[in-house]
């Protein structure tokens, strides 16, 4: 039942697609507006009246970079229908999905080499990247600014837009949290003290916050809650509580499931995609700290030099049409970006919100970031 | 040089026939200087060339670092006053730890490897060449899936442990500590000392030690001045590849020692991720001329060795089952016995939990990962990894990389065993790609290659399986060398200059006369050219960008998926089946020739 409505609502949007386009010619950008998604009653005049003018208004090839598991996860990644859905709306235009191995920095290497940047949109921004651009490329420009161009950057929520620039436009979030297994923590830690009790010690894996996103966003949770000048402190604590810095998500995460320890910081999402795979739920128990949790949203940009701009902003409108956001929330397991697209039933049920979402800002991250990093790599590594 | 009345096609031929050495040296030049030496050069000038100003300010920085160098630091700095609060607060410093590390990790290697080269020899059973082959498989296994294996074998509630209850002991906790990360480098490298001996050791001269014990030496007085000699440059150069990698290790420090235990490779690493790169290209020169003074310092000593010509001739094998009971030989059988519990630990115990992984699910066995393999087949799309592609592109860029590889490995063997000044350093310089790391390659090759670079006018790039072939060549034939030039150096000189007098050109007297006498050499080259390019992942992900020349680690590595490892443990089985099967046959067509 639930793949018929898929569908249908697929179909549907097709045909609201490219009636927006008929409409379009007055407004700014060709986009596709389909508010109407949910009523699923189009008439086929329509159709046929929009096929040929969407041949006319968009066509070509947009090349789309992103980190690979947004195109190749084995589970679910989005990648794959939002290229079909798009190319429905658009019959003459395709989408090439591009993901070099070290996916933002390729880009940022090949301008600070004056090569050709070879890609229109970028997916899976966040803010740390957007300060390393600007500190590292000073005047070159990598992204051009692009919110006035989307008619749907309206329903972008505020408190996730993470750009002062308006270049990088947010496409989902997740909360970074802890997540843990009931069986064996029978009172889950509520504050960031409470991690440092005798009762945890040695029960948190937490990411290497030099290479993993995960382990950045704890690093910098841990300095918005206690303070820049108490988190090394904090951590030395922490450190003496046996807490283990494993490299990346998926490593820490292995360990985690493998009983090395019972509690790892994750996302609050987790309980979607365990439920997903039948697993026992006692074991993916999602925790917050003080009531927070890192909001760590992921955005998208238009490559400053493209030659596809009209392309460029159709395509990102589409990913913050409801109907993409819906897909987008499900397939990649992070909540929607916008205020428009309701939750599925599975979602409102395991995914959990932090009562207080707490994330850096751009200006509170600049000049800052690096510092913190790495006065906290220095005390932990080396083999002390 | 054709004389009237001669077939100009022939005459080319001999002409290619008598140059054929200085042609393939210059050709291998030719490959090092594009696929290695420029790329990794532009990488290194970063360390000296700051926002366009030549400086030396960041290298005196990171020198005077204590948090790089420890105690050094103070001295690099010339602040010798500061030498002893420095040894209060970090005494090693990141270098010194990655040092205590790699000497930890070497020990562990040879202890483990020893063994393993002397029942691989010395004893005759059945299965005996196939376990050979195998021995080269931990080389080829993605760290990925080493670290998955580990971590669920070694683990608080793994097999290991459940195995100690049964006898009341335990349970361990070796993950994410300095043991977790010294066993794990064992794994990966006692199977390259054992191998590189084995080879040594089958080509002893058994006559030799029969000579000394018929003067009266007794069997460990046979073995310590006779068979010792024979066998210590091969074990010395299994130690010293082992420490040059494991110095430069860093996906299973990451996975299993935990950031706690940091290498300075985990540290270029990030520095590049972060784009620091004046900083990271200093500590990547600094790592590197720690690995090639040791590469020129083991090559000195190999030089001095190969003096003594000697011919193949090993002594027989010994059965598994003695032929009549003694108790020397019923204690060395107990000891070989005792080897192979170990083996089945640290080997087969994480390499078999990767694949019980591989057909679990949450509710017990499944199929369903094997399924998406098939299914991601059939029906993936363009830019997704399908694995059937991945299978036929490793083993096309492994026979490319042998075809390269090999003759590349055999003419600097002959350049460098016959002598000239300056040679050593030459060999050194030519053995360069085993001492730098991956990253640097890598990001070498992305400037380099991939962006190419403006000449006359237009951009020269070079990407695409051509170059990912070469690049694994590059990374490969130091391995080839390794396992040649020691014994081509103990040919006979007389037997070649017979067969030049007879009027063989220089190549015919190679092909003919030298490779057959060191055959175990080349197919032991062989076998490692195949597997590094089977196992390469750096360069490969990076020359394979936009296209479809991905390989089995690389889609091992695509496969790990959001809070799943299913599919990444499948694919890590198939490249397991696929690089033991080519790996058996590798060797026993190497074999046919050998023997």
């Amino acid at each position: 039942m639930r793949r018929r409505t898929v569908l249908k609502h697929g179909a549907t949007a097709t045909l609201v697609g490219l009636a927006g386009c008929t409409g379009g010619e007055g407004g700014q950008e060709t986009t596709t507006d389909e508010t109407t998604t949910d009523t699923g009653m189009r008439t086929t005049t329509e159709e046929t009246t929009a096929e040929t003018t969407t041949e006319e208004s968009l066509s070509g090839t947009l090349k789309v970079a992103t980190y690979s598991s947004f195109v190749d996860a084995p589970s679910s990644s989005p990648g794959a229908w939002l290229k079909n859905e798009f190319e429905k709306r658009h019959p003459d235009v395709t989408v090439e999905w591009k993901t070099p191995e070290n996916e933002l920095n390729y880009y940022v290497q090949r301008a600070t080499q004056g090569v050709d940047v070879d890609a229109d949109v970028y997916v899976g921004l966040n803010v740390d990247h957007l300060i390393r651009i600007d500190e590292k490329l000073g005047e070159k420009r990598l992204f051009a600014p692009m919110a006035d161009q989307l008619s749907n950057y309206g329903h972008v929520k505020e408190g996730l837009k993470f750009d002062p620039k308006r270049r990088a436009i947010p496409y989902d979030t997740g909360y970074i949290s802890l997540v843990y297994d009931e069986n064996e923590i029978q009172q889950a830690p509520e504050t960031f003290q409470d991690l440092l009790k005798d009762r945890y010690e040695g029960k948190l894996i937490v990411q290497n916050a030099k290479t993993a996103a995960t382990g950045r966003a704890f690093l910098l949770w841990t300095v918005n809650t206690l303070g820049e000048d108490q988190y090394l402190d904090y951590w030395t604590k922490l450190e003496q509580n046996g807490i283990k810095i494993l490299g990346s998500w998926s490593d820490a995460y292995t360990a985690y499931e493998n009983g090395e320890a019972p509690m790892v910081v994750s996302y609050s999402t987790d309980q979607v995609y365990a439920n997903r795979q039948d697993k026992d739920l006692s074991k993916h128990q999602v925790g917050f700290l003080n009531d927070q949790g890192y909001a760590n949203p992921e955005g998208m940009a238009k490559f400053a030099d493209t030659d596809n701009p009209e392309l460029a902003a159709a395509f990102m409108d589409f990913l913050l049409s409801k109907q993409a956001q819906q897909k987008i929330a499900q397939l990649n397991v992070q909540f929607p970006a916008t205020d428009w697209a309701p939750l599925s039933a599975e979602f409102q049920k395991y995914a959990k919100t932090p009562e207080n979402p707490v994330t850096f800002t751009y200006e509170e991250l600049q000049g800052n970031v690096d510092d913190w990093v790495d006065a906290w790599a220095r005390q932990i590594a080396g083999g002390k | 040089m054709a004389r009237p009345g001669d077939d100009p096609a022939r005459a080319v031929g001999r002409w290619l026939e008598r140059h054929a050495v200085s042609t393939l040296g210059v050709a291998t030049a030719l490959v090092l200087a594009v696929v290695f030496y420029y790329p990794v050069l532009t990488v290194f000038a970063d360390a000296i060339r700051v926002g366009g100003a030549w400086t030396l300010e960041v290298v005196r920085e990171v020198l005077t670092d204590p948090f790089y160098f420890g105690v050094l630091a103070p001295l690099f700095g010339g602040d010798f006053g500061a030498v002893a609060e420095v040894a209060a607060e970090s005494p090693l410093g990141l270098f010194g730890f990655t040092a205590y590390q790699a000497f930890l990790s070497t020990v562990a290697s040879v202890l483990l490897g020893l063994p393993g080269a002397y029942v691989l020899s010395r004893y005759e059973f059945p299965g005996r060449r196939t376990v050979r082959s195998l021995t080269i498989l931990p080389f080829v296994m993605p760290s990925i899936m080493v670290a998955i294996g580990f971590v669920a074998f070694f683990g608080t509630n793994g097999p290991l442990n459940d195995l100690l209850a049964v006898f009341g002991l335990g349970p361990v906790n070796l993950l994410f500590t300095l043991e977790a990360i010294v066993v794990a480098h064992a794994f990966y490298n006692a199977p390259l000392v054992a191998r590189v001996t084995t080879a040594a050791w089958e080509s002893v001269d058994a006559r030799m030690v029969e000579t000394a014990r018929s003067l009266g030496a007794n069997p460990w007085r046979a073995f310590r001045d006779v068979l010792a000699p024979q066998l210590l440059p091969a074990v010395l150069t299994g130690a010293l590849l082992t420490f040059v990698f494991t110095f430069m290790s860093f996906p299973i420090v990451l996975a299993l020692g935990g950031f706690q235990l940091a290498t300075v490779e985990v540290w270029v690493y990030s520095l590049v991720q972060e784009l620091e790169y004046a900083e990271a290209a200093t500590l990547a020169v600094a790592e590197t001329a720690v690995s090639l003074a040791l590469t020129y310092a083991y090559l000195r000593y190999e030089a001095r060795q190969s003096d003594a010509g000697r011919a193949a001739n090993p002594p027989p094998r010994k059965r598994l089952l003695p032929e009549s009971f003694s108790p020397v030989a019923a204690l060395e059988r107990a000891g070989v016995v005792a080897y192979a519990l170990v083996v089945v630990v640290v080997f087969v115990g994480p390499v078999v939990s990767m694949v019980a992984e591989s057909v679990t699910g949450p509710n017990g066995l499944t199929l369903r990962y094997y399924q998406f393999l098939v299914q991601r087949q059939a029906e993936g799309a363009s830019f997704q990894t399908k694995p059937g592609v991945a299978v036929r592109n490793s083993l096309v860029f492994g026979a490319a990389t042998l075809l390269v590889a090999l003759p590349m490995g055999v003419t600097i063997s002959v350049l460098t065993t016959r002598g000239g000044r300056g040679r050593r350093l030459a060999d050194a310089l030519a053995m360069a790609p085993l001492a730098v790391s991956g990253v640097v390659v890598g990001l070498g090759m992305l400037r380099g290659l991939v962006f190419g670079v403006e000449l006359l006018g237009h951009r020269v790039q070079v990407t695409g399986p051509v170059a990912i072939a070469l690049a694994h060549a590059v990374a490969a034939y130091p391995f080839v060398v390794r396992n040649v030039a020691p014994l081509l150096g103990g040919v006979d000189r007389s037997v070649v200059e017979s067969a030049r007098a007879l009027g063989a050109t220089r190549v015919r007297a190679l092909l003919d006369v030298e490779l057959p006498l060191v055959a175990s050499g080349v197919a032991a080259g062989a076998a490692f050219a195949f597997a590094i390019s089977i196992g390469e992942f750096d360069s490969t992900v990076i020359l394979a960008t936009g296209s479809s020349s991905y390989t089995m680690p690389v889609a091992v590595e695509r496969y790990i998926g959001n809070r799943t490892l299913g599919p990444a443990t499948a694919m890590g089985t198939v490249l397991l089946a696929v690089t033991s099967v080519s790996f058996v046959v590798v060797d026993r067509l190497g074999g046919r020739w050998e023997a």
